[in-house]
């Protein structure tokens, strides 16, 4: 929800100064001529509602409208890349299918061994991580956004990275995240 | 193009007779289901007025915001059809109205819209007959509106146009006169042949929302799906090799908003998901 | 006779085809976007299990690496972030807040245990019938408030 709600924010402050850009343009002048019916929409004109809801509150701010090439024109077909298509689509259901049993066996089991309570927090690093990419990905698409696009994905690589160095110093020094859940679930 | 034809010169004869008294111009204007203008006076106690509000932008007044303007009809002399309404408000009440249609009969897929928030073609969607909520009628959503109820769907047959949608094979037939299909593969392109591109799927997509320049977006899934499984073509590799990249196909997260507004009663998400599994391994 | 005679008042300009579609160009740049999130059925964009499958996993992905963060970051803080002292931190905390955070916890979990596993199912290109789908998701948001619920007090 709160993902949704602040590009939301940000978009009405960017685009009220693209709204104010535009008022300047001059109307067209043939529509100062009267027509038979504008009367009779003049009349509707109190059941007309002032609506809001165009582009100033779509998530993603769309910008004007430009399209390359005409009609005949097919749009680029991007070249293969498996490991950002079938591989890593394939890569991430094994990853969260295999999530399934070891987060659900601590249930059962109450906590899990040593070198599967490893395993899980390996499987959620990764998970976690395709799952925010996927996020970047979509919000903050590299064509409209590139170097947000590009920060973005290199501080959630680096969080990772420090993320994962912090889950082995737990796996090692404590008593693993399974067992702290319990422990602290019983507390 | 009769009905603008006729609606027009009545537009015309109206405008030449308001000169002669304000009364009979308004008389030929208004909207029927006005009980001052109904030529039936009982009828003003059964009618049955319903409101509809429909999405107003006109392309000349581009700085005026986007807006919805209400028309109220009376239900015993409109058609069934939320097409039937939108054709009576066009050439009783507000001759401006702009929308696409056609066929009339959910073939053409031209008056795809959003009707009470749920995209359909206006020509398959029944009226509701609850007189006391207004009916919402706004083109489909997340597109460049050309004029009120008409979108701009220039990049969807682009992006229609980029997956090749026609048979492609080198190997001549064996007979030397056409290519020929066993009854199970024929069978495979049902639910597939149908689709009309009306293009109700893709616009209901959030992800086709955000990211419509790059993924590709059920219905062209769809239609990329029917050539992919076609036993007689023979450029299947090729097909899915186009679609192995991080946008074009994998931007869909099954949200399934595309086979729930489906107005033909396809399946989009199940094309997208049978592409999925093929290229899986 | 003559209110039945049609004129039409158009007028055509010659055009290049190069300059019709630098004007179609600058048209289209005027144009509006139709209304999306605030149109469409809100029970279907803002209560689809598939969005709330990725706020769900989304939120718990960030308390994940702010744990995990703060932990590794602990010893130069000076904060206590071992279990042995998050284990004292919950004892200490009164009945309701505890149970609040459980449930804050646990339903974020079972609704993404739930729609994941569906998810997966749908990898397979299983269930794609409208009623399956139809009743799968009341399903899910009622199995997973119910399952957290259980297993927040219960377990």
């Amino acid at each position: 929800m709160a993902s949704a709600i602040r590009p939301m924010l940000l978009r009405q402050t960017a685009l009220s100064v693209a709204t104010r850009r535009a008022a300047t343009v001059p109307a067209f002048a043939f529509l100062s001529r009267t027509t038979p019916f504008q009367s009779t929409i003049a009349k509707d004109a109190s059941r007309v509602a002032a609506f809001h809801a165009s582009s100033r509150r779509s998530l993603l701010p769309p910008g004007p409208q430009i399209i390359k090439g005409t009609i005949n024109d097919a749009v680029p077909v991007p070249d293969p890349k498996p490991t950002h298509g079938s591989y890593h689509w394939t890569f991430e259901r094994l990853i969260a299918a295999g999530l399934i049993p070891l987060t659900v066996a601590p249930f059962a089991a109450g906590s899990l061994n040593p070198a599967l309570d490893a395993t899980l927090c390996a499987l959620l690093l990764v998970h976690s991580h395709s799952g925010f990419q996927s996020i970047i990905i979509d919000y903050i698409p590299s064509r409209s956004y590139p170097g947000a696009y590009k920060t973005s994905m290199w501080l959630l690589n680096i969080a990772t990275v420090l993320v994962g160095i912090g889950l082995y110093e737990f796996e090692t020094n404590d008593v693993g995240v399974t067992e702290a859940v319990k422990r602290v679930w019983n507390a | 193009m009769a009905a603008l034809r006729s609606s027009s010169s009545r537009l015309l004869a109206a405008a030449s007779r308001s000169s002669a008294g304000p009364s009979m111009f308004v008389r030929s204007m208004a909207s029927v289901g006005d009980a001052t203008v109904n030529a039936v006076p009982k009828s003003s106690s059964s009618a049955r007025n319903k409101t509809f509000q429909i999405y107003r932008w006109n392309p000349e007044e581009p700085n005026e915001k986007p807006k919805m303007q209400s028309y109220t009809l009376d239900l015993n002399k409109t058609g069934p059809m939320i097409l039937d309404a939108l054709v009576r408000i066009k050439n009783e009440v507000d001759p401006t109205l702009t929308f696409r249609r056609s066929c009339r009969e959910g073939i053409c897929g031209s008056c795809a819209m959003n009707i009470n928030g749920q995209n359909t073609l206006a020509c398959l969607c029944r009226i509701p007959t609850d007189t006391s909520a207004d009916t919402k009628v706004y083109p489909l959503p997340h597109t460049y509106v050309v004029k009120d109820l008409v979108p701009d769907l220039t990049h969807f047959y682009k992006q229609y146009k980029s997956i090749q949608p026609y048979l492609q094979r080198d190997t001549p037939a064996p007979d030397g006169r056409e290519y020929r299909q066993s009854k199970a593969d024929r069978k495979k392109l049902d639910g597939l042949y149908e689709c009309i591109l009306c293009a109700c799927c893709s616009t209901s997509c959030p992800s086709y929302w955000w990211n419509a320049e790059e993924y590709l977006g059920p219905a062209i899934l769809l239609q990329s799906y029917r050539w992919i499984i076609d036993s007689r073509d023979e450029r299947t590799e090729a097909r899915k090799a186009a679609l192995d990249n991080s946008m074009s196909l994998y931007r869909c997260h099954t949200i399934l908003n595309c086979t729930r507004t489906c107005p033909k009663g396809l399946n989009p998400g199940l094309a997208i998901a049978e592409i999925k599994k093929e290229m899986a391994f | 006779m003559l209110a039945s005679l049609q004129t039409r008042g158009a007028a055509t300009v010659k055009m290049t085809p190069d300059e019709a579609q630098t004007l179609l160009a600058s048209q289209r740049r005027q144009r509006p976007v139709s209304p999306h999130l605030t149109a469409y059925d809100f029970k279907q964009t803002w209560f689809s299990p598939s969005v709330w499958t990725r706020i769900t996993g989304g939120g718990m992905t960030a308390a994940l690496y702010v744990f995990s963060l703060s932990y590794l970051a602990a010893p130069l803080t000076g904060w206590h972030l071992e279990s042995a002292s998050l284990v004292a931190a919950a004892a200490s905390l009164p009945f309701a807040a505890m149970a609040g955070l459980k449930l804050l916890v646990t339903w974020p979990f079972m609704f993404h245990l739930f729609n994941g596993t569906r998810h997966l199912v749908w990898d397979l290109a299983k269930g794609y019938n409208k009623p399956v789908i139809h009743a799968g998701n009341i399903a899910v948001w009622s199995g997973s408030l119910l399952s957290a619920l259980g297993i927040a007090y219960f377990l």
